[in-house]
């Protein structure tokens, strides 16, 4: 089977084009704030000048009457932005007579990253700028066994990033500046059970600005903020009687993130995986593999439910291309 | 094999020690084995003291408690309406006391000669605030539900405890509601 995928949640808008086997065609066009963060009107903006464009891109490298069906990033994510790639799925799913099939944007990351890795019944710790979500398959869907109680851990660095006048996207830049110190100022640790909280550090950090070098803070807030999503995910680990985590989302390309997550798992005796960093970030891929994945399952979505969905929780969707024993 | 600590059976007794995590840098793990011993110890007596079963605590050093050792299975292996129920009523009493658990999964509950024993204070705290016990209410259904399909039943069952003595039940289902939304992507 073949599938299209469009995804545009927020900062890269990417089509591709998939098998069963392998990603055979995607085109991507990141949209890169001049000054600040994300604005969700001129990611929208970014997203209608060109979706047109990538879609063509994917579009011309192959027969458009091999495709079979056509998959969406259907939320979470910024609303201007998802009502844009929705119209153009459904207008191209309409176009080739094909199926339409709207892909929820977490769920996607966590099966490329099975895809990619071939794991089965994984922890997945999935971290990126609005997400940070600790999920194990149970029973036809993945639940959320913590999250955070505020704010994404990739929000949480850009935030401080921006007050520390750092330019976006700040994660690589605070991850490039830690590298620099191995000096640690405490900064405000909250694991609540499996569920965690960011904003304390964000203030903490904006604070130390006065009297620290960026340096140390920002090896100080990485190693903090990076050692609670690993404590909640080895808690999850053992609560769940798993030895596979699997690690899903953009933030997950930070080198120091993946060290202390393999060395848990070491500790542990578990196996950790991390796709490459190209099906960590956003991707058309994990939508196209996703869609083609919920198409073998008889899953289509039917033009009046085809809307936008902001909020999507990975919860709400059944997943039932999962076997365990 | 558990996520925090060894714990080892010595006799009547149970040695928990906080081992050092390699992943952690020196500085940030001694420090939070350490504050988390402590605190864990103290509370834990404190909870005994107002009435919440716990184990008697025997000895502590560092990183590690000795303490009693409560026989019997964790409550996720025999979770039921009646143990659910049970469970309301002793977070309440908790509660109560100004502590919250931090940590309330159904591995840190043991039934033992009919009574639910609350174990693993490591990540507790004295809070008496409305946002604190909700979050400890919101992280138990959290766990049950992830594991139990008898979520719905269950969930009524341990607001029903609950609401025996506390009588700010309603409450701090509302403010469970409102955590559950704020995780989300808007």
């Amino acid at each position: 089977m073949t599938v299209l995928g469009i995804e545009g949640t927020a900062w890269n808008l990417s089509a591709s084009l998939v098998d069963d086997d392998e990603v055979l065609c995607e085109a991507s066009s990141a949209y890169i704030p001049a000054s600040g963060g994300i604005h969700p009107r001129e990611a929208a903006q970014h997203v209608a000048n060109n979706i047109a464009g990538v879609i063509r891109q994917v579009l011309s490298s192959t027969d458009p009457r091999l495709i079979e069906g056509v998959a969406f990033s259907q939320g979470p994510g910024l609303g201007p932005c998802l009502r844009i790639v929705g119209t153009a799925a459904r207008a191209l799913s309409l176009r080739l007579g094909v199926p339409l099939v709207g892909v929820n944007h977490c769920v996607a990351h966590i099966e490329v990253g099975r895809w990619k890795t071939d794991l089965v019944d994984p922890i997945v710790l999935y971290v990126s700028g609005a997400n940070s979500q600790v999920l194990s398959y149970r029973q036809q869907r993945y639940r959320i066994l913590g999250e955070t109680l505020d704010i994404g851990i990739g929000n949480c660095l850009d935030k401080f990033a921006r007050s520390a006048g750092l330019p976006h996207p700040g994660g690589p830049k605070v991850e490039r500046l830690a590298q620099e110190s191995r000096n640690y100022l405490p900064m405000p640790y909250v694991v609540k059970g499996m569920d965690f909280s960011f904003s304390g550090i964000v203030t903490a950090a904006t604070e130390a600005l006065k009297s620290a070098s960026l340096e140390e803070i920002c090896y100080s807030f990485q190693e903090t903020a990076f050692s609670m999503l690993v404590e909640v995910s080895e808690r999850a680990l053992s609560q769940m009687d798993k030895s596979d985590l699997l690690l899903a989302g953009g933030v997950g390309a930070n080198a120091r993130l993946q060290e202390m997550l393999s060395v848990m798992c070491a500790q542990r005796g578990a196996r950790f995986y991390a796709p490459k960093s190209e099906y960590l970030q956003d991707n058309g891929a994990m939508i196209a593999h996703t869609g083609l994945l919920m198409l073998r399952h008889g899953i289509q979505t039917a033009i009046a439910c085809s809307g936008a969905n902001p909020s999507f929780r990975p919860d709400e969707v059944e997943v039932p291309w999962i076997e365990t024993h | 094999m558990g996520a925090e600590a060894v714990v080892a059976l010595r006799g009547h007794s149970v040695v928990k020690k906080r081992i050092p995590k390699d992943y952690r840098i020196a500085e940030l793990d001694t420090k939070l084995r350490r504050e988390r011993t402590r605190l864990e110890a103290k509370i834990q007596s404190d909870a005994r003291r107002a009435g919440v079963p716990t184990p008697i605590l025997e000895a502590i050093d560092s990183f590690s408690i000795t303490m009693e050792r409560i026989e019997g299975p964790p409550v996720s292996s025999v979770m039921s309406e009646a143990v659910a129920e049970d469970i309301g009523a002793v977070l309440c009493a908790l509660h109560s006391a100004g502590i919250v658990h931090g940590d309330p999964t159904t591995r840190n509950m043991i039934l033992s000669a009919g009574k639910v024993y609350m174990i693993d204070f490591g990540l507790s705290s004295y809070d008496r605030s409305l946002e604190a016990r909700g979050v400890d209410v919101h992280v138990f259904f959290q766990t049950l539900q992830a594991t139990d399909d008898r979520f719905p039943a269950l969930k009524d069952a341990f607001l029903a405890g609950y609401a025996r003595n506390c009588s700010n039940a309603a409450l701090i289902l509302e403010k469970v509601n409102e955590i559950k939304e704020r995780g989300r992507y808007l």
